[in-house]
């Protein structure tokens, strides 16, 4: 195995037989793929066991052409949206695309095969036509458990072998039939096999689906025409990606070094993230170069099926905002088409088999964060202030022994993000390539033996800025008996940043409950055992300001007091906002007063830092600006 | 029996009157008054009395389906709303779901917190919790939630949610702050969670109770000016409004839970469609109403309305976790507007030209062609008969609008692009009724489609074939379906509780047997309770059961219907096979060796109004009578994928008979709708007057090769 092939060739454009289709007929085709991709993951999703697929849709699913090329894909987390063409490429080097037959089920999920890490597993079919091999129906999801040293989550792994079992292109059925022995292999070797059980059968009938309604259109139009149509597809949403490249002058844009907090293993030793955007006519390149040698835990990113998805994320959100579009353009593989990746051999962006490489998260929301950031010179309308572009993915666990399983909860923690400019910063939301769903606390203290004790915005206030960021969440869980506690996390040290002159955000914090004590814990955790009535605190980042504070229209401070999303006090020194704190109402001739001295004293290039003006008892806040601890104010 | 049926629509407030014993229906259609839509109904009211020449005070009922509340939502207008929540919990209705509506987006906002329906200054908390089990943790301090209250008293709160954490497992403490909010702040609309809806999930519920703070002023207000309005002017029975699950509550029930008027206004539609297929002999329909900006698409099986996910229950961008019929809407209509996209895709909506410009044809300055301008440019509507001929038409302009943004980018002919916009149109309708029926294993075979809207029978001969239902039904008023189906309708309100429970300890424990056939008695006290209150007779009221459940470890319930009566082994064995095949029904899949689980049980509570007879029209012979054929002129239809000329018959919809058959090409117009009979379709007028458009075996070919 320690040959393994390069995956990461781009196929480059379609060479099967073209045929022109009337504007109609393609438009009602586009209809046709989107309904299948959604209707897949509708089908997975709602008939799932586990609430990582169910509740928070961690899954994608789509219909691919025989060499992985996109025809279109679900509306479910984008992390997922973009890896499935590489398992596919994956595991045609292990199976012989012409051996295929109708009724085969592949599984897949080698990290450096093409998957986007391990505990999400593909399930693919093939669709064959008349003799030839048109493309798959896949899907991938989120797993509970795979088999690794800890449940759930692994961050901290020796190798791949150590975070899970690998499947590498096996063929779950044969022609229909059941593979017995692997599917004993799979599932013995799991520990939440009732689960895993239950989500891979809702995988494997999302992608019959999808097979069997491409086969509709098949027998419809034909092959030539819905082939055809497809790749019209990827042409135009690569044409309407390219024209908006094209508006960019070309140049290099370079984003300030961020640090992720460490490897899980190594702690205080800090992580490089180092970003250049590169745009040269209507394409872009994001480079790499210079980030963190690869660790030796699993804190490392697979390159294709996880950094490249994070690139062409990236691009597409900042220049095809759904939310500025006329009319919907699809996902599919000309948005690929558009966005290249350059990061070396050997750093935590492409790193050497066989590294772990389970916790890649917060490394690929760093990268987005980053280009977005890069990008703010440029497309300074477009653009969000630095977001909370990380999570906080946790894994409760414990053994049952009357059932001989083990309970397993994962629980994605949301974020914020930054201003931007003409709108405040969402608070409390899944950021950028996270897009789950939470689970209903009332669903999980009757399902699980834990309790949830708090769940709201963090009691700190909101970045300042003339459009402010968003706010975190802290959320309290406590376990009501024995277990354990994982997680693969970040941003306890750097916080978001402001643009702009807007302040730059606060950083996470993740607290162990003891009794009456508490003991601020790293964001990375693997193992950690818990007594009953232990509880473990999570409070996610505030995401920065944008645009100078002083700009702030009063009354908009004013509303941010009321609903506490600032302070009186923070009113007056960040904003020069001047409120009674009796009336609650602005001192007009106050503010324009305070507002003149501090825009003389602060200069041009002031750069706020929220951390600076709250209370926080935190261990080891660095400034993004000097690489130097930031004395929290007590 | 006299009565009426008021459905308010965005531009028109339609009016159906019916006297059961004389056989007599009239309609009436007048323009809506959105500022405050009773003066419309009332006036529209008055005005039917005046046709049908009775005295308002000889009406037994009048039947209202109304949009007020979803007007006060989407427009969020509603009232200022305090809340009352679980210390820690405070930001429930801010977080949602964490969920973005959209992936690839920095711009969007989330509409719950951009616009909440409670303010966060106006949610306070007080410190008590109660597990999982039911039991105190945390007992609540009275002094604490006196002092909350006083709070938003001060703050000039309109409406106060109480909301507090499993309030569906022990009400006790959401009692008490109550009791509390009556004691120190009378004045304020009252919305208990556990009142509302004893379910789990936190956020969907209050969200859910939040919007019944929100639109409760408004909605009480308006009922009872139009309640009061009518009894001035006589009517004795006051009004009847009609309800998200598709039954019909009196304004008290409404006043206390005006959260079930959301989504009051598409399911009417529905209704009169089941009815309309019912007299034709039809139990199963899928209703298609096509209006100037949208179409909603509704499907019955057996006459039976289908309920919606919990996870699509939703009113704009909020969560409302209240049974609501499943209708379908999407952005499609006469004033749906054709264009081409900067990356060349030719595209028909979601935009819309609106009642102003409208569309070319209209001659009211609209210059971008829409579905409506196609279809004059095809010839099927004609200026001598449309509206009667008391609306200019101007076809040059349409094929102008046409000609300039479709047909010369195309390089098309006029007849080609107006044929291409109607079939992107039709395949979006296409595409949408399939998610509706097909795909949630519903066998179109055994459909009838039920065109209506002033657009529906437009475009139903064309989708017909495509999605393989059995024929197309053309009701006597295609566009005042919603009306009559008021008029169907019986009263009903849903109760229910969350009860957790898997059937194997149903099965293996008699107390967990007897636990839940109370639960489901209390329920159903509480719906006769609220019979006797609307003083409907017992003998009446019909009892259904229905229980929400799913394979243990799965997280989202279907909803099962489950036999009224003793809970024994066989009932259990019973609502578990039903459950199987409910659950393959939706995912194609079975799981009979896993065990179910029961989320939440429901009592359906019918009280059962005399219904609508139909009337007969009068029989003729196969051949339409001559006058009914107004003229004939060449239009344009599809053959083998172009558009081809006909010669084509124009056929005036009142004068046909019971028995006429009419062979395509040919269009039968009437005042406010228009049905199409294609090449290859052959229409057929019952005896009750409803038109049935049925395609040929070569025109099902064609449709299901491509062309």
């Amino acid at each position: 195995m320690a040959d393994l092939p390069d995956v990461g060739i781009n196929p480059g454009k379609p060479t099967r037989k073209r045929v022109k289709v009337d504007p109609i007929t393609l438009r009602v085709l586009g209809g046709a793929f989107d309904a299948i991709a959604q209707e897949m993951a509708g089908v997975l999703f709602r008939m799932s066991y586990s609430s990582i697929i169910r509740e928070s849709e961690d899954l994608g699913a789509g219909l691919f052409d025989a060499d992985g090329r996109e025809l279109c894909e679900s509306e479910s987390t984008p992390m997922h949206i973009g890896s499935l063409p590489w398992y596919i490429r994956g595991f045609l080097h292990r199976i012989d695309k012409s051996t295929l037959k109708e009724g085969d089920v592949i599984i897949h999920n080698h990290p450096y095969l093409g998957a986007s890490h391990t505990p999400d597993i593909a399930v693919a079919v093939p669709i064959l036509w008349q003799g030839e091999v048109l493309g798959f129906a896949a899907v991938t999801a989120h797993v509970l458990d795979v088999g690794g040293s800890y449940p759930g989550i692994n961050a901290d792994a020796f190798d791949m072998y150590a975070e899970s079992k690998i499947y590498n292109g096996l063929k779950w059925y044969e022609e229909g039939v059941l593979n017995e022995d692997l599917d004993r292999m799979v599932f013995d070797n799991v520990r939440t096999e009732t689960m895993n059980r239950g989500d891979m059968e809702a995988m494997k009938a999302a992608c019959i689906l999808g097979r069997d309604r491409f086969y509709r259109l098949l027998e419809k139009y034909g092959a030539d025409t819905c082939m055809s149509a497809a790749y019209d597809w990827m042409d135009y949403s690569e044409k309407r990606l390219r024209d908006e490249i094209k508006k960019l002058p070309d140049g290099e844009y370079v984003a300030p070094t961020a640090w992720l907090d460490d490897d899980g293993r190594n702690r205080d030793v800090r992580l490089r993230v180092e970003t250049k955007i590169i745009v040269k006519g209507d394409h872009v390149t994001i480079d790499l170069t210079g980030s963190n040698a690869e660790v030796p835990t699993g804190y490392n990113v697979p390159f294709e099926g996880s950094l490249l998805v994070a690139a062409y994320f990236a691009i597409r959100t900042i220049l095809l905002d759904q939310d500025r579009l006329d009319e919907p353009v699809p996902q599919n593989d000309g948005i690929f088409r558009c966005v290249d990746v350059i990061a070396p051999k050997g750093t935590i962006f492409n790193p050497n088999f066989p590294r772990a490489c389970f916790s890649r998260f917060n490394q690929c929301q760093r990268v987005v964060d980053n280009t977005i950031v890069a990008l703010s010179k440029v497309v300074p309308d477009l653009v969000t202030a630095g977001n909370s572009a990380a999570i906080h993915f946790c894994s409760y666990a414990g053994f049952i022994p009357e059932k001989g399983e083990y309970w397993l909860y994962l629980e994605v923690n949301e974020g914020s993000y930054g201003g931007r400019k003409g709108r405040d910063g969402m608070d409390s939301v899944d950021c950028l390539m996270a897009n789950t769903r939470n689970n209903p606390i009332e669903e999980l203290d009757m399902r699980f033996p834990m309790r949830t004790e708090r769940y709201e915005l963090r009691d700190e206030p909101a970045a300042p800025g003339q459009w402010r960021g968003g706010v975190g969440i802290v959320r309290v869980n406590r376990f009501l008996e024995p277990g354990a506690y994982s997680c693969e996390g970040d941003r306890h040290t750097d916080p978001p940043r402001g643009i702009f002159g807007g302040y730059d955000g606060l950083p996470a914090m993740v607290r162990h409950h003891q009794g009456k004590s508490h003991t601020e814990i790293p964001a990375k955790v693997t193992g950690l055992m818990c007594d009953a009535g232990d509880a473990i605190e999570l409070i996610e980042p505030n995401g920065g300001g944008y645009g100078n504070p002083l700009k702030r229209d009063p009354k908009l401070v004013r509303e941010d007091v009321l609903d506490d999303f600032t302070t009186v006090e923070l009113a007056r020194e960040a904003y020069g906002v001047v409120i009674d704190p009796k009336t609650l109402e602005v001192d007009l001739a106050k503010t324009k007063r305070l507002r003149a001295q501090l825009q003389k004293k602060r200069g041009r290039s002031f750069q706020g830092e929220l951390l600076s003006l709250v209370k926080l008892p935190h261990r080891m806040a660095v400034s993004p600006h000097t690489g130097k601890a930031v004395a929290a104010k007590r | 029996m006299k009565r009426i049926g008021v459905d308010v629509g965005g531009t028109f407030t339609d009016l159906i009157y019916v006297d059961d014993q004389k056989g007599t229906v009239l309609v009436h259609k007048t323009p809506s008054t959105p500022a405050d839509p009773s003066i419309a109904t009332v006036d529209g009211i008055r005005t039917l009395c005046e046709m049908a020449k009775i005295k308002p005070s000889e009406l037994d009922q009048v039947f209202h389906g109304t949009t007020v509340a979803t007007n006060i939502v989407i427009e969020h207008n509603g009232a200022n709303v305090g809340m009352i929540t679980t210390k820690g919990y405070r930001d429930i209705i801010h977080i949602a779901r964490h969920k973005k509506p959209m992936n690839f987006s920095l711009w969007q906002n989330l509409p719950w917190q951009a616009y909440p329906i409670a303010r966060r200054r106006n949610r306070l908390t007080v410190n008590e919790r109660i597990l999982a089990d039911g039991s105190v943790q945390i007992p609540l301090d009275e002094r604490e939630v006196r002092a909350q209250v006083r709070k938003l008293k001060k703050a000039n709160v309109d409406s106060v949610a109480v909301c507090l954490l499993f309030s569906f497992k022990n009400p006790k403490h959401e009692r008490m702050v109550a009791k509390i909010v009556r004691e120190e702040f009378p004045q304020a609309y009252l919305s208990v969670s556990s009142e509302v809806i004893p379910q789990y999930r936190e956020y969907e519920r209050f969200s859910t109770v939040a919007l019944n703070a929100f639109v409760g002023p408004k909605v009480s207000a308006y009922v009872k000016r139009f309640d009061s309005e009518l009894r001035k002017m006589g009517v004795k029975t006051g009004i009847h409004l009609m309800t998200s699950a598709a039954g019909v509550a009196t304004p008290e029930a409404s006043v206390d839970k005006p959260v079930n008027l959301l989504m009051s206004g598409p399911i009417a539609g529905v209704v009169g469609g089941i009815w309309a297929g019912a007299i034709a002999g039809e139990p199963n329909v899928i209703t298609l109403d096509v209006g100037g900006t949208s179409a909603d698409i509704g499907l019955a099986q057996s006459g039976k309305l289908r309920m919606k996910h919990l996870l699509d229950t939703k009113v704009g961008p909020y969560q409302a976790m209240i049974p609501m019929v499943d209708v379908d809407t999407i952005g499609a209509g006469g004033g749906s507007i054709a264009y081409i996209d900067s990356g060349g895709i030719f595209r028909v909506g979601p935009r819309s030209a609106g009642a102003m410009p409208g569309p070319a044809a209209y001659g009211q300055g609209g210059t971008e062609p829409t579905a409506t301008d196609a279809i004059v440019a095809l010839g099927w509507l004609r200026p001598e008969l449309f509206l009667g001929g008391k609306k200019d038409l101007r076809v040059d302009l349409a094929k102008k609008a046409i000609d300039a943004k479709i047909a010369k980018p195309l390089k098309l002919s006029t007849q080609e692009a107006a044929l291409g916009i109607y079939k992107v149109l039709v395949h979006s309708m296409v595409d949408a009724i399939e998610q509706s029926s097909v795909r949630k294993g519903f066998d179109p075979r055994e459909f009838a489609l039920i065109a209506e809207g002033g657009g529906g029978p437009l475009f139903s001969s064309a989708i017909a074939p495509e999605v393989g239902v059995k024929h197309v039904l053309v009701p006597n008023y295609p566009g005042i379906t919603a009306a009559l189906g008021l008029l169907t309708t019986d009263m009903v309100y849903e109760y229910t509780q969350t009860s957790y429970v898997m059937c194997s300890a149903l099965s293996a424990s008699p107390k967990e047997r007897a636990t839940l056939e109370k639960q489901f008695a209390v329920l159903e006290a509480q719906a006769l309770k609220q019979f006797a209150k609307d003083k409907i007779d017992k003998k009446r009221v019909k009892i259904e059961w229905i229980v929400d459940a799913r394979y243990e470890g799965q997280g989202y319930e279907l909803r099962v219907d489950a036999k009224k009566g003793k809970v024994t082994e066989a009932w259990i064995r019973s609502v578990k096979e039903a459950f199987h095949d409910i659950h393959e029904r939706e995912f194609s899949r079975r799981f009979e060796e896993a065990d179910v689980q029961f989320a939440n049980i429901r009592v359906r509570a019918i009280g059962q109004m005399p219904g609508l007879k139909p009337k007969t029209i009068k029989k003729g012979t196969a051949t339409p009578p001559k006058g009914a054929l107004k003229l004939t002129a060449d239009a344009w239809f599809e053959k083998n994928g172009k558009p081809a000329k006909f010669s084509t018959r124009f056929y005036e919809r009142t004068e046909l008979l019971a028995g006429n058959r009419i062979a395509g090409p040919a269009i039968i117009t009437q005042f406010d709708s228009t049905s199409v009979v294609p090449p290859g379709y052959s229409a057929e007028v019952d005896r009750h007057g409803n038109l049935i458009i049925k395609y040929s075996a070569a025109v099902a070919k064609a449709a299901q090769s491509g062309h």
